[in-house]
């Protein structure tokens, strides 16, 4: 349960206008609680995006504030830089952010511009490269990569700067089930050594089930926030932003219509908890 | 070209030392443009075909289609020297009278012209060699010890990584294109390839808007550092590359007389 967590980032009533003229941003107020994992849903072109690159400070507000870590951000060379090695950004499509054909040389990039020694950035590669399981490709070029592979190596390259926020534009689109399991574990074991997790998602089930707290956009505003059990009882948001329910949450609502479980409890929050409740009912 | 690149990454001499691979490609490169014996040329180009087919494990049959390549330009290149036309009638082994002049060949112009095609080949064995056994990223950081400008290095790693999101855009375009009968007629297909080109164009662009994003979401400075591993020089391999490279000095000086830059027989 949350109890008044501090915030790490925050969007202060946020607009934004490409310089096409898409307002993308039309006030945006976000908290991100420190140390959680936060998860930002939403349909196609609702800001996504737009937000994050605002939380590392690629782009600038047109009107609004970003804070990090209690601070106005500005947008000087010197504190950017400091930014960005906390808030470390996966992009949504990894063919824009490899740039390298060689993946060790990829993901030490980001490392080197840290200035760190050449030890150190070979120590943090080898184990970015580790907790993604991406060693045996190692040796393999970009391009032969599949795009999942692409994906983890895209992952593997911020995980390598170690930053202290965490953010991931959609990280499981494209990865087999399996793939997606093993990286929302290791998002899970960075988390608990204190990293804070952002990641956007179409995966409504994944959002329930995994975050710790959900932000839900729609048209460039925030429609609705809260624990994933409030948001996804909350019929007029789900339908505003046109979200599917959770099915674990379906498919409780309907055993507890036909009493087949007890109904006083929150709705449970992995296949296995639902499993056993019902095995456990009366 | 990209099965080139493929085998590049999956031979056998993948992991030798780059700078082992590059040397002996330049050195030999070098002494077959410079000698003027027909025999070293020869030597040459069945000294890398060999390490290529059996060192490296390319496919014979590949490495022959590779060699037949170039050979079309060659043999008409080479065909234009070969034959003379002049005043003349002694001088010629084989020719044709038109009008008092004859056009033929001479012995000179012959030798002339097998001496070039042997040397030629030679030196596309070469860069075979090198171009199958060597990862465009092994060869960049070899010109980066060489010290060629950041500014070169940096533009030959994003060209060489993008030239495959390109193909790859363009393969993705096309096949959408063509399922949905975008090549049915030749009309269509003026079209359907136009929007190709400009579809490639716009996404390139902001393909390189979204690349300088996410760089400098990585605290990009101006700088593409990157990690280049250390490889181990192999003293065998060393060995062996300065032993047959003085053979084949010693063959071309033996052979040819004198090394000389011209090749003039
Ligand atoms: N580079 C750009 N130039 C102009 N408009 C843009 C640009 N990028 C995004 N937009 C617009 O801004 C709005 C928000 O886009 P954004 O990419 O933030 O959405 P998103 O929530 O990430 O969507 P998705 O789920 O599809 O990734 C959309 O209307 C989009 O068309
Ligand atoms: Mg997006």
């Amino acid at each position: 349960m949350f109890f008044l967590p501090e915030v790490i980032l925050e969007a202060r009533d946020i607009e934004f206008e490409y310089p096409d003229g898409t307002k993308a941003l039309r006030g945006v107020s976000m908290g991100i609680p420190k140390g959680k994992k936060t998860a930002v849903l939403g349909p196609n072109g609702a800001g996504k995006t737009t937000i994050f690159l605002h939380f590392n400070g690629i782009l600038k507000p047109t009107k609004g504030k970003i804070r990090f870590a209690g601070r106005d951000i500005c947008y000087s060379h010197a504190f950017l830089l400091e930014l960005r090695k906390n808030v470390g950004i996966v992009f949504q499509d990894p063919d824009t952010q490899l740039f390298s054909a060689s993946v060790l040389q990829e993901i030490s990039f980001g490392p080197l511009n840290l200035g760190l020694s050449r030890e150190n950035v070979l120590r943090r590669v080898n184990q970015a490269m580790a907790a993604t399981e991406i060693v045996e490709l190692k040796d393999r070029p970009t391009h032969f990569l599949s795009y999942g592979q692409k994906k983890l190596v895209s992952i593997a390259d911020i995980l390598a700067m170690q930053p202290t926020v965490l953010i991931c534009d959609e990280p499981t689109a494209w990865l087999d089930p399996g793939n997606a399991a093993r990286i929302m574990d290791l998002f899970d074991r960075i988390n608990q050594e204190g990293v804070t997790i952002i990641f956007s998602t179409h995966d409504v089930d994944l959002a329930y089930s995994w975050a710790d707290y959900i932000f839900v956009m729609n048209q460039g505003l925030v429609a609705g926030e809260g624990i994933p059990e409030e948001v996804f009882q909350n019929e007029s948001l789900l339908k505003e932003a046109d979200l599917n329910k959770p099915w674990l949450i379906d498919v409780y609502d309907e055993l507890k219509r036909k009493r087949w479980v007890v109904a006083d409890m929150p709705p449970p929050k992995t296949r296995q908890e639902l499993m056993s409740r019902i095995s456990n009912s009366p | 070209m990209l099965r080139i690149d493929q085998y590049a990454y999956s031979n056998r001499l993948r992991f030798t030392h780059p700078v082992e691979k590059f040397a002996f490609a330049v050195i030999t490169l070098i002494i077959g443009l410079a000698a003027s014996s027909l025999i070293t040329s020869l030597v040459i180009t069945l000294l890398m075909a060999g390490v290529v087919i059996l060192r490296a494990g390319i496919p014979m049959r590949f490495y022959l289609k590779l060699m037949s390549i170039p050979m079309s330009f060659l043999i008409l290149g080479v065909l234009t020297i070969a034959v003379s036309f002049s005043g003349e009638p002694f001088s010629f082994l084989w020719g044709v009278k038109i009008w008092g002049f004859t056009l033929g060949v001479t012995a000179g112009g012959l030798q002339t012209a097998v001496n070039l095609f042997w040397k030629s080949l030679g030196a596309i064995s070469c860069l075979y060699f090198l171009s199958l056994t060597t990862p465009m990223v092994q060869i960049i950081s070899v010109l980066k010890r060489l010290k060629v400008p950041s500014l070169f290095i940096e533009l030959m790693n994003l060209i060489y990584r993008y030239i495959f999101v390109l193909i790859e855009t363009a393969d993705k375009v096309y096949i959408s294109q063509s399922s949905r009968c975008g090549y049915a007629s030749i009309k269509t297909s003026y079209y359907s390839m136009a929007q190709l080109a400009s579809n490639l164009f716009t996404k390139s662009y902001h393909n390189s808007q979204m690349l300088y994003t996410t760089l400098m979401a990585r605290c990009y400075r101006g700088e593409l550092n990157v990690l280049e591993l250390p490889y181990a020089f192999s003293k065998k391999n060393v060995a062996l590359v300065a032993f047959i490279d003085l053979g084949l000095v010693i063959l071309a000086l033996w052979t040819g007389g004198v090394l000389s830059a011209g090749g003039h027989s």
